[in-house]
């Protein structure tokens, strides 16, 4: 029937697109290498072994993706506002073991420092097992930390119990849900993600009264008890995500592997009509077995992403934005209290900066989505971080409660609509399958950043004795990095533009190839409007078409 | 030890300068000071503070067609207690903490309450179950270790100066392990409920979808 290892295709009776018959009797059929065509019905045979049976168009951009968003919301809320809302305790834990302030501010730093340290570690897990079972796994660990937190009799015990435990498993949280917002949307993803992210502001709103009621019922080691409880609830949020891995990720994967194999067909068939090529064979086993190594590294954690220019462009920009993201909010209340405000107007500030927050990213989410600003979506985030950094800049001049009162305002619009498009400028910019292992990669760079933040604002407030200076180093440096982002984005855009004229180009030149990955197009021609994040893709596609040229000049 | 001289005095306001004063008096409780000093406009007392007896409320009256009256109170620092009481738990140990913001004490000294009796608390008889720490001498620490349900009530920290004592309140509640293990418990159950449900509601979507798929692939056959 087929040789080769093609595979005979009924075209009729089958669906749009034909199915692969096992039995080799069939007498109308056409010889294909690929089993899981897109735009194919999926037989069980074909399909990966963690996939949804159904129409493989792409993301669903909706239905039971919203059910997905409220868990994720849940387990970002949890992941953000956890480690602010503990701070609550502090003042009881200092006084019981004794401990001076920073001792007891370390516990929200090892915190902090774990959550996005461990980073690639989920983004490692995510990989190989999808996001269900990290999120649960991390919901779990959180229990166990705070439960066993309740007991502890020493600073160090609590170091590592509410530290270490409670940090790592608020990692496995955050990291797999961003995740799977986007294998859910694609068209509505900046929505789903402002709202996912709006998560943070109204945990941390629910927290900060839940924690004082438990606090002021059942001291702090009952608190650390039911808290633990509480922490459970992200095991409730995993079990909402189900798994869907059956639409980009694994298509583009089969895609590059059927391109891989018609590669190999072509080159056996092209050595056994030239025998005397029995040295090329060996040469090429010797560097495929290079790249598979380099390709099972890369299946974890996919380093090749350094050489991804937007990615480092997202990378450079960010790391530089949170050396002055997050010390205005730490600063803010005893700014206030400075300046002669008392203990709640100045609390009261922070809550007005929450509920603006809450506001705001969904209202960012919904404007990113829109036509006018998704294409040019990292635009708006470089403006976001400008502003954000003009409102500190701007903010030694507010005097009085009332200045105060609008510069929370501002703050809290900026701040939302920077966090509501930290993730999905950075899917835009790689694609939906690269992000797993790009936002290990992020993080675990923040990470030093955001350690370094507010301390270097807090020398700053000690040197000077005054906190304008706080401010003046934080706004300067997010208007400086939003200035860059801006330039190096406009950069790589025209970059972009650029290649995709060249691919254009060369497809006009390679037609016979062209026959066999005409459905793959077809799939992409769907969605050319979604701009560079299919790159990845048509890179991959290109270095094919050009190593399928190669073996034919042979 | 050193005495404090200290001038109190009271002035009436402007949109009363019209009245006609009839008498002005200094008193402190009952007994009425004699020496009063007068001014344009006001009228002052001078104390030497050497003993807690000359401490007190002193009052100014004017009397003219109204009475106005104004007091200054004489007092040593007030300590503050705690509004909230403290919560611990049995078997765990408990810290009360009672700080002088401005002033140093001479002596610090703790009581609880029994009954309706304030007995002092001496350290150094009951090693094993209360450590005062003396460190600081603005602040004072009771630390009250193996808890029981009888450490809980009321507990008095008393700051001696060389003018009197003053003393603050705090709470103490005890308790068991058992009262914050019933939430504990119940959200822990409904985690556990919930899980399973939402993985079971998945599985039978699932298998409906497969059947519905069977019926129709049978019939594309046909």
């Amino acid at each position: 029937m087929c040789k080769g290892g093609l595979v005979c295709w009924l075209s009729m009776g089958c669906g749009s697109g034909g199915c692969p018959i096992p039995s080799s009797t069939a007498q109308s059929c056409s010889c294909r290498a690929s089993q899981g065509a897109p735009g194919a019905r999926s037989r069980p045979v074909a399909m990966p072994p963690h996939s949804d049976a159904g129409p493989v168009a792409g993301p669903p951009d909706g239905g039971w993706g919203w059910v997905v968003v409220f868990g994720a919301f849940i387990s970002i809320g949890f992941a953000y506002a956890f480690p602010k809302g503990i701070a609550i305790f502090y003042k009881e834990i200092q006084d019981f073991f004794g401990t001076s302030y920073s001792e007891i501010a370390w516990v929200s730093s090892i915190m902090l420092a774990t959550t996005y340290g461990a980073g690639p570690i989920s983004s490692i897990l995510v990989n190989r097992y999808g996001s269900r079972p990290v999120v649960i796994l991390g919901g779990l660990l959180c229990g166990i930390g705070m439960v066993s937190a309740a007991f502890c009799t020493s600073i160090v015990q609590l170091y590592i119990c509410v530290g270490f435990i409670t940090g790592l498993g608020l990692a496995l949280n955050l990291q797999p849900s961003v995740i799977i917002i986007g294998r859910y949307f694609l068209k509505r993803r900046p929505i789903a993600n402002g709202l996912a992210m709006a998560g943070s502001p109204v945990m941390l709103c629910t927290l900060a009264p839940l924690n004082q009621f438990l606090f002021d019922n059942y001291g702090w080691r009952g608190s650390f008890l039911i808290l633990g409880a509480i922490l459970l609830h992200c095991c409730v949020a995993g079990a909402l995500f189900r798994p869907i891995s059956a639409d980009k990720v694994s298509v583009k994967t089969q895609s590059i592997e059927e391109g891989k194999e018609i590669l190999k067909e072509v080159t056996k068939d092209a050595i056994d009509m030239n025998s005397p090529t029995n040295i090329h064979t060996e040469t090429k086993t010797e560097e495929e077995e290079e790249r598979d190594c380099c390709e099972k590294v890369n299946k974890y954690l996919d380093f090749s992403l350094f050489k991804h220019r937007g990615f480092l462009i997202y990378l450079i920009g960010n790391v530089l934005m949170f050396l002055g993201f997050f010390a205005p909010i730490v600063f803010l209340a005893p700014y206030a209290k400075h300046i002669g405000i008392d203990e709640y107007s100045a609390a009261f500030l922070l809550s007005i900066l929450a509920i603006v927050d809450m506001v705001a990213r969904p209202i960012t989410g919904i404007i990113a989505n829109s036509k006018w600003v998704r294409p040019r979506i990292q635009y708006f985030f470089s403006f976001s971080i400008a502003f954000n950094g003009t409102c500190h800049l701007l903010c030694p001049l507010a005097s009085g409660y009332t200045g105060l009162v609008i510069y929370s305002v501002f703050f809290g619009l900026a701040f939302g609509m920077v966090c509501a498009m930290l993730f999905e400028t950075l899917m835009d910019l790689v694609g939906a399958s690269r992000f797993t292992s790009a936002v290990g990669l992020v993080t675990i760079a923040e990470c030093c950043t955001i350690l370094l933040g507010p301390p270097i604002g807090g020398t700053l407030i000690d040197t000077f004795g005054d906190y304008k200076y706080m401010f003046i180093k934080c706004g300067a440096v997010m208007v400086l990095a939003g200035t860059f982002l801006f330039i190096m984005n406009y950069y790589n855009y025209r970059m972009l533009a650029k290649e995709e004229k060249k691919r254009k180009a060369k497809e006009e030149d390679t037609k016979p190839v062209r026959t066999e990955n005409e459905g793959r197009n077809n799939w992409n021609k769907e969605h050319v409007q979604d701009g560079p994040e299919l790159e990845p893709l048509r890179e991959e596609q290109e270095g094919l078409k050009k190593e399928a040229n190669g073996t034919n000049e042979v | 030890g050193s005495a404090v001289k200290i001038e109190l005095s009271c002035r009436l306001a402007d949109k009363y300068s019209y009245m006609k004063i009839l008498q002005v008096t200094w008193k402190r409780g009952n007994e009425t000071i004699k020496h009063i000093n007068k001014t344009e406009n006001s009228w002052g007392i001078q104390l030497t503070i050497s003993e807690n007896r000359k401490l007190g409320s002193y009052t100014c009256t004017v009397t003219g067609e109204e009475e106005f009256s104004v007091a200054f109170h004489l007092q040593v620092p007030q300590i503050e207690g705690r509004e909230k009481p403290v919560i611990s738990y049995e078997g765990d140990s408990a810290i009360l903490i009672c700080k002088s913001h401005s002033y140093t004490p001479i002596a610090w000294t703790w009581y609880m309450t029994n009954g309706s009796e304030q007995i002092a608390i001496n350290d150094s008889l009951m090693l094993d179950k209360y450590i005062i720490d003396r460190t600081d001498a603005n602040v004072t620490h009771l630390k009250i270790l193996k808890l029981t349900k009888e450490d809980d009530g009321a507990y008095w920290c008393e700051a001696a100066y060389e003018l009197g004592k003053s003393k603050g309140k705090l709470k103490l509640k005890i308790l068991s392990l058992m009262v914050p293990l019933k939430p504990f418990l119940a959200i822990v159950a409904e985690v556990v409920i919930l899980v399973p449900l939402i993985l079971l509601f998945e599985f039978y979507s699932k298998k409906k979808r497969a059947e519905d798929e069977k019926e129709f692939d049978q019939i594309e056959q046909l």
